[in-house]
């Protein structure tokens, strides 16, 4: 059940961020009356979010609510940590995403894209809030660098945010599988021994539903609509589900098992599960879980397909990975390891990645057509 | 009636009926009778401008049999379908006895032109009852009841825990009012 606070008033160190946070979006180009009546609200469930720790070594004790019942600066550390990743991902996927918004297929597409977009936004706000709220001059530094970094620039934290998304494929198979991290780290997170941290995952989590709605349904639209070949799409997911795959961390992590021991995030299926945490190896159990979810959302996006366009799949979680114990090593889709020389596999990736040829196809053959499902808004 | 119906609402009633949510959307949504398939190609299908043949489909779908009415009414319904605003319900008041006397009907129109409304179903009524919200059953269109009945399903939208919300290419009123209908169904 969950009972959603609204904080009503801000302490001056947020009041000082936001005024930043506005040349951020002058910066960027967002218009921020593209926003509406949209309001960037602060938001905490304190019920789902548990009053006793969870999991790891403080288990059973309270939850700690403000920074000075952390018992170690580590501790606070690594929470601080996990609250600027997870606001630069916020900003970034913004910056990535904004110019797109002229080249919107349909009015729909449009608005739920504005409508990801502001949600983000206000993912990033409540990051930047914790920070400024609850961690002194350590977290104000933090939320300023939220937005100093940029993705057009490459400095965001993580690979993925820094890529950048050309048009509307990419975009879809963002939500689809970049936001579908976020929502496993989302997840994690909402179990937190930080109990300001778990009482935002609530609220986000419920909004970041729409984000991966929208891409896995985008998907299924473009595959219905039949109109860009199936071989060219496996190109697409081939290129975006290894760099969500090593989203998750390195294998064996240390700082995953740290983070696991403290409390402050735990597995994705963490009050699910009846079994003990394997701790040397708790990023490979989530990216299992993510693994798994690909694959079944991809058959029933590609039972959309047209008669005589091949299956849409997931290509192996050894295939192109940049993190990891695969990492650097030279293995196909399907997983097998590759037979051959490092150019002749440079050559094979060629062959089973988008290339510029492709891209151009993409973009000035068959997005000129109607490449995607119709959809109406039907919002007032 | 709105209001008596929201402030006697239980949240601690709704946990089980949250916590089995997916479950009972997909016993209600996925059934045969539902005809899933069919329900999203309405999504897409119905959309401005609208005709009588949009309206035939939704008929079909929901089992409604054909509409009984002059031309001139079924253009009034589709004028207003243009006019009304989420979650807007006393423009039904402005229509002739026919339209009004069926507020399935009326309900499933106004749900695929705009999505936010909630079709009515005797079933879906009976698992807000059980929720502790009551909304009288009938069958005809009163701004009121149906107001009452959109408004209860946009509250359990509000206090639902995000476990609830799937990724799922159906509108979040009708994954809550299919499994209110599977709850409702229930002994």
């Amino acid at each position: 059940m969950s009972d959603t606070e609204i904080v009503e008033g801000y302490t001056p160190n947020f009041e000082a961020w936001i005024k930043d946070f506005n040349e951020w979006q002058t910066r960027i180009g967002f218009d921020p009356s593209w926003l509406g009546d949209y309001r960037f609200d602060i938001k905490f469930d304190w019920d789902t979010a548990g009053s006793q720790i969870e999991f790891g070594d403080f288990k059973g004790m309270p939850k700690w609510e403000r920074r000075m019942q952390i018992p170690q600066q580590n501790i606070r550390d690594a929470i601080i940590s996990m609250v600027s990743v997870q606001g630069d991902t916020e900003f970034a996927s913004v910056e990535q995403q904004n110019h797109l918004l002229a080249t919107a297929p349909t009015e729909y597409d449009k608005k739920s894209a504005m409508r990801i977009m502001c949600e983000e936004q206000r993912h990033g706000w409540q990051m930047a809030y914790l920070l400024c709220t609850y961690f002194g001059e350590q977290g104000v530094r933090e939320a300023a660098k939220l937005l100093e970094r940029n993705a057009q620039d490459g400095t965001r934290i993580l690979g993925s945010f820094n890529a950048p998304i050309d048009h509307w494929l990419d975009f879809f198979c963002f939500t689809h599988f970049i936001d579908r991290d976020g929502k496993y780290q989302l997840k994690m997170l909402s179990t937190s021994s930080f109990k300001p941290l778990a009482a935002s995952m609530g609220p986000m989590l419920k909004e970041e539903s729409f984000h991966l709605g929208t891409g896995a349904n985008g998907l299924r639209r473009i595959v219905k609509q039949g109109v860009i070949p199936c071989e060219l799409l496996q190109k697409y997911l081939n290129k975006w589900i290894s760099t969500g795959l090593d989203l998750f961390g390195t294998d064996d992590s240390t700082s995953a098992q740290w983070a696991y021991v403290y409390g402050v995030k735990g597995r994705y299926d963490e009050r699910e599960s009846d079994v003990e945490a394997d701790r040397g190896h708790l990023n490979e159990a989530s990216r299992d879980l993510y693994f798994q979810e690909l694959r079944e959302e991809m058959r029933r996006i590609s039972s959309a397909r047209k008669e005589g366009e091949p299956e849409l799949f997931i290509p192996s979680d050894k295939f192109n990975r940049g993190i990891g114990n695969y990492a650097g090593k030279n293995y196909t889709i399907r997983g097998e390891k590759f037979e051959g020389t490092d150019q002749e596999y440079q050559d094979y990736l060629v062959s089973v990645l988008p290339t510029e040829e492709d891209e151009d196809k993409l973009m000035n053959e068959y997005m000129k057509q109607d490449w995607i499902q119709y959809r109406e808004w039907k919002g007032n | 009636m709105q209001h008596v119906a929201l402030l006697a609402f239980d949240k601690e009633r709704c946990k089980p009926f949250f916590d089995r949510l997916t479950e009972l959307f997909y016993k209600h949504h996925h059934s045969e009778q539902q005809k899933p398939e069919e329900y999203e190609k309405l999504l897409y299908m119905v959309r401005r401008p609208y005709d009588n043949n949009m309206l035939d489909m939704i008929d079909e779908w929901m089992g409604s049999g054909p509409r009984e009415w002059r031309e001139e009414t079924t253009r009034e319904v589709k004028l207003a379908l243009y006019a009304i605003r989420y979650p807007d319900t006393l423009l039904l008041d402005s229509f002739t006895e026919k339209p009004r006397s069926d507020i399935k009907r009326l309900s499933s129109y106004l749900h695929f032109t705009h999505h936010t409304y909630a079709i009515w179903d005797e079933d879906t009524r009976k698992g807000l009852e059980k929720l502790g919200i009551i909304i009288p059953s009938t069958e005809s269109a009163d701004p009121f009841i149906y107001g009452a009945y959109v408004s209860a399903i946009e509250l359990l939208k509000d206090v639902a825990p995000f476990t609830c919300f799937l990724e799922h290419d159906v509108p979040r009123q009708r994954l809550f009012q299919s499994a209110l209908a599977a709850y409702g169904r229930e002994e």
